[in-house]
């Protein structure tokens, strides 16, 4: 019976683990001025899951919107950028957290996709929460060595969940997204 | 009968949408599909179609964009020099704030006509005539004719003269 009581307390915390990302606020960056031409916003906006890209000068940044109940994939707002010809230079993401309990250095599964944690200490997020994702091309090279300094897991290169997680579930080719908050 | 009238609408829009096309009949300032108006620095009307018969270049560009601004060093040069001869420039910005606007054409040392679109790439004359880098300008001659479409320094200069008669 206590067992019983333990699955279901569990799949109920599961659940519970909730959050909804609803936007992304995105810095591009290459070798000529990247304002100055509207291809990255025009491949954003053909990105399947963004409703609206918007382009806001005075902090020379793109703010997507996305569609509702998506399910966001970072990765392919990275290749949309990349694919326009320029690189990301900043890659924040907004979501709606209900109590999710974060750890530092720890992974965690969120809205189906896996994220890494890399500064925060132990906390619960709930509410309207911007993560900054530190994965190698999301951000300078320089602040990239500056976060991949900051753990000694091996996935913060790769992206890929490797050998750390395999005893959690975790398959080896599984993307982890590394964030600071 | 409704539905021939829609369909006859849209192939008319369908290539309406492409007046500014390398393809295509050469673009004339006068098509109405390229025709615009914009508001000048003393909140005066500029209209497009009202340069014609001038040499000109119509200029796109806003306060933000570097290169635009370093290729407004070259454009004053040329202005100055030619102005006298009959050329002229018809900057369009696409800056979303006034002031902005207005501090960069003074900083700039511009003195040609500066028309304002604000909406940055989903601004009207932007829209018109499909720009989608700045700084994007087009060579105008006398007849209205778009004869040249993002030269720069030399070849532009080279070209102003030629449609002088220099």
């Amino acid at each position: 019976m206590k067992k019983i009581i333990a699955v279901v307390v569990v799949a109920f915390v599961t659940v519970a683990l909730q959050a909804q990302f609803s936007k992304a606020t995105l810095q591009a960056s290459g070798l000529t001025c990247s304002m100055c031409s509207k291809a990255v916003k025009v491949a954003l906006e053909k990105v399947p899951f963004v409703q609206e890209v918007k382009v806001n000068i005075k902090s020379q940044e793109y703010t997507i919107v996305f569609k509702e109940n998506n399910n966001a994939d970072f990765d392919a707002l990275k290749k949309a950028v990349e694919d326009a010809g320029f690189s990301v230079a900043s890659l924040k993401v907004t979501g709606n957290f209900s109590d999710v309990s974060v750890q530092k250095d720890k992974h965690l599964q969120l809205d189906g996709k896996n994220f890494h944690f890399i500064n925060s200490s132990d906390k619960v997020l709930s509410g309207e929460q911007t993560l900054t994702i530190v994965d190698k091309d999301f951000l300078s090279a320089k602040d990239y060595k500056k976060y991949s300094a900051a753990t000694k897991m091996e996935c913060i290169k790769t992206g890929k969940a490797g050998n750390c997680c395999v005893k959690d579930g975790m398959h080896s080719e599984e993307r982890v997204y590394h964030v600071i908050i | 009968m409704k539905s021939l009238r829609i369909l006859i609408l849209s192939f008319v829009f369908a290539f309406s949408a492409s007046a500014v096309n390398a393809q295509g009949p050469i673009p004339n300032i006068t098509d109405y599909r390229l025709d615009f108006t914009v508001v000048g620095m003393t909140g005066d009307s500029i209209s497009l179609s009202s340069l014609k018969g001038k040499v000109f270049l119509l200029d796109f560009w806003a306060s933000w964009c570097g290169p635009c601004r370093y290729a407004n060093k070259q454009l004053v040069k040329f202005y100055n020099k030619y102005k006298d001869k009959g050329f002229e420039i018809l900057s369009v910005s696409l800056d979303d704030e006034k002031s902005a606007w207005k501090k960069a054409v003074t900083k700039d040392k511009i003195t040609w006509m500066q028309g304002f679109d604000r909406g940055g790439w989903d601004s009207f004359a932007a829209r018109k005539w499909q720009v989608d880098a700045l700084p994007s300008s087009f060579l105008i001659n006398k007849n209205g004719d778009v004869v040249g479409i993002n030269l720069e320094k030399d070849d532009l200069e080279k070209k102003i003269k030629e449609l002088l008669g220099l």
